[in-house]
C-alpha cells in the first residue's frame, strides 16, 4: 500500500489528479498539497478552471495525471 | 482576458477581414480561368502581391504566395539544396525556428551537409561567428530576422554580404519581425525571406516567399501554373487579401505603433523592477518590439504560464514539462542560459492592443504568482 497523501489544510485524502495538479501549478518538488477545493481557495480561483486544467493536462497525455 | 502572446498569433485585423469576406461569399471564381468572372479574383491578386512587395521593397514577382512560415521555410531549405546538389552545405543557427531546423535535419538524413551556428549569451549570430564556418562549397546560409523566443535582431545585412562574399544564397526567416519592425529587403540584400500573415494581424493559413528574380531554387509543388510554376495549387484569394491589408495597414502606423509598443515594454520592466522580485531579460539590448524574455532564477516557468492563465492572462514558456524533467527551449540551451534561469523562463509579447492597464496586471500577477506557493 503507497503512502496516503492528505490536503494540507483539510486533511481530505488525495487522488493523483490533485497531486499532479498542485505539481504544476505550484512546484513540481512539493511536499505539501492541497485538495482541489482547498487549492482553488488557495489561488482564488474556481474549482471548474481546475478541473478544466486537470483535462487539459491529461489531453496532452502528461504522465502525472494517467 | 489579456492576451500577451502576440508572438504566437496576432488579433485579425478587421479591415483585412471586410476585406476577404467578399473573395469568400461572392467573387469566389477561380483566377487562373479565362472568363470574365475570374477578372476580379485575378485583379486582387496582383493587387494584392503589389502591395506586399511595396511594403518590403521588392518587385511583385519576386512575391509567392505559401501557406505560411513554415511551408515558406520548408521550401528555401529543401529545394535550394536539391537544386544544388549533394556537395553544397546549407548553413544555419542553433537557435532558428523548428521549420528551419526539421528542414534542415531531413536534408541531413538525404546526406546533404548543413552546419548551425552557436549565438552569443545575448542571441546574436555574429558575422564573425559565419566567416569561422562559411566556405565556397556553402550554397545557402539561413540565419532567422528576429529570434521567437528571445527577440534579437540578428544583423541581417552583415551576414548577408559574408554569405555572398562566398558565392553564398542567404535566406531570413522573417516571420516574427515583418510587419513589426521596418523591413527593405532591396537594402538587406538578401535572395529569401519568409513572412506569415497571422503574426502580422492577418489571416492563419497564409504567407508569403520573397524570391530575388534569378535565385535558384526548385518548385515547392509541381501542377498548375499558378506563382510562375514554382508553388501549384489554386490561389486561396480571401486570404491573400487579407494578408496584403493586414501588412499595409501595420506598415501604414509602423512608427506609432512601434513607439507605442516599446513605450509598455519600458512600462513592464520599470513595474516589474519595482516589486523587487529579481529577474533577467534575454536577448540583449535589439530586441523587437514589445517581446520580453525573462527569467526567474529557480522558479518553474511552466507553472507561471499557467497560473498567469488562471488568471486570465495568455503568456508563453521557455520550458515545458514532460511529466519526468522539464524541457529546456533549444533557443535558451543555444544561448547557453543557466539552467535554473532557462527553467524559469516566460515569454510575454505585447501587442498593439494591449494597453497599460494590461501590463500593470501582468506585473502584479507576476508578483503574486512569484511569492506565493504556500
Amino acid at each position: 500500500m503507497g503512502k496516503i497523501t492528505k490536503c494540507c489544510v483539510c486533511e481530505s485524502k488525495l487522488d493523483k489528479d490533485a497531486v499532479g495538479l498542485n505539481k504544476k501549478l505550484l512546484d513540481k518538488n512539493l511536499t505539501r498539497f492541497f485538495c482541489i477545493d482547498c487549492l482553488a481557495d488557495h489561488l482564488d480561483v474556481s474549482v471548474e478552471d481546475l478541473y478544466a486544467k486537470i483535462s487539459e493536462f491529461k489531453d496532452q497525455g502528461c504522465t502525472l495525471f494517467l | 482576458m489579456i492576451y500577451a502572446d502576440n508572438a504566437a498569433t496576432t488579433q485579425l485585423n478587421k479591415a483585412a477581414f471586410e476585406a476577404m469576406t467578399p473573395w469568400l461569399l461572392n467573387e469566389y471564381g477561380n483566377a487562373s480561368q479565362p472568363y470574365a468572372f475570374a477578372r476580379k479574383p485575378k485583379k486582387a491578386l496582383a493587387e494584392a502581391r503589389a502591395t506586399i512587395a511595396k511594403c518590403i521593397n521588392v518587385q511583385p514577382d519576386e512575391i509567392f504566395f505559401t501557406s505560411g512560415g513554415t511551408e515558406s521555410d520548408n521550401w528555401v531549405i529543401k529545394s535550394s539544396a536539391f537544386a544544388a546538389g549533394e556537395n553544397r552545405s546549407t548553413i544555419t543557427s542553433a537557435f532558428e525556428h523548428h521549420a528551419v531546423l526539421h528542414s534542415c535535419e531531413a536534408i541531413e538524413h538525404l546526406g546533404y551537409p548543413v552546419g548551425y551556428l552557436m549565438p552569443t549569451t545575448e542571441g546574436l549570430i555574429t558575422a564573425q561567428t559565419l566567416n569561422g564556418i562559411i566556405s565556397n562549397t556553402t550554397h545557402l546560409v539561413s540565419v532567422m530576422y528576429a529570434n521567437n523566443e528571445i527577440g534579437t535582431i540578428q544583423p541581417i545585412k552583415e551576414l548577408c554580404n559574408v554569405a555572398h562574399l562566398h558565392g553564398s544564397l542567404f535566406h531570413t526567416d522573417a516571420v516574427q519581425a515583418v510587419g513589426h519592425v521596418e523591413i527593405d529587403v532591396s537594402d538587406l540584400g538578401v535572395d529569401m525571406l519568409s513572412a506569415s500573415a497571422h503574426k502580422f494581424n492577418g489571416p492563419k493559413g497564409i504567407g508569403f516567399l520573397y524570391i530575388r528574380k534569378g535565385t535558384k531554387i526548385l518548385p515547392y509543388a509541381d501542377g498548375g501554373a499558378q506563382e510562375s510554376r514554382r508553388r501549384a495549387g489554386t490561389e486561396n484569394i480571401a486570404s491573400i487579401v487579407g494578408m496584403a491589408t493586414a501588412l499595409k495597414e501595420n506598415f501604414t502606423g509602423l512608427k506609432s505603433n512601434v513607439a507605442y509598443i516599446k513605450s509598455l515594454e519600458v512600462r513592464l520592466l520599470e513595474k516589474l523592477s519595482e516589486t523587487n522580485i529579481p529577474f533577467v531579460r534575454n536577448g540583449g539590448d535589439n530586441t523587437l518590439p514589445g517581446l520580453i524574455s525573462l527569467s526567474f532564477s529557480g522558479a518553474d516557468g511552466e507553472a507561471i504560464l499557467h497560473r498567469m492563465d488562471l488568471m486570465g492572462i495568455s503568456i508563453s514558456t521557455g520550458s515545458a514539462c514532460n511529466s519526468v524533467n522539464t524541457e529546456i527551449s533549444h533557443v535558451l540551451k543555444a544561448i547557453q542560459l543557466e539552467e535554473t534561469l532557462a527553467k524559469g523562463t516566460i515569454r510575454i509579447s505585447l501587442g498593439r492592443n494591449n494597453t497599460e492597464e494590461d501590463v500593470d496586471f501582468i506585473v502584479a500577477a507576476l508578483a503574486k504568482v512569484l511569492t506565493k506557493i504556500f
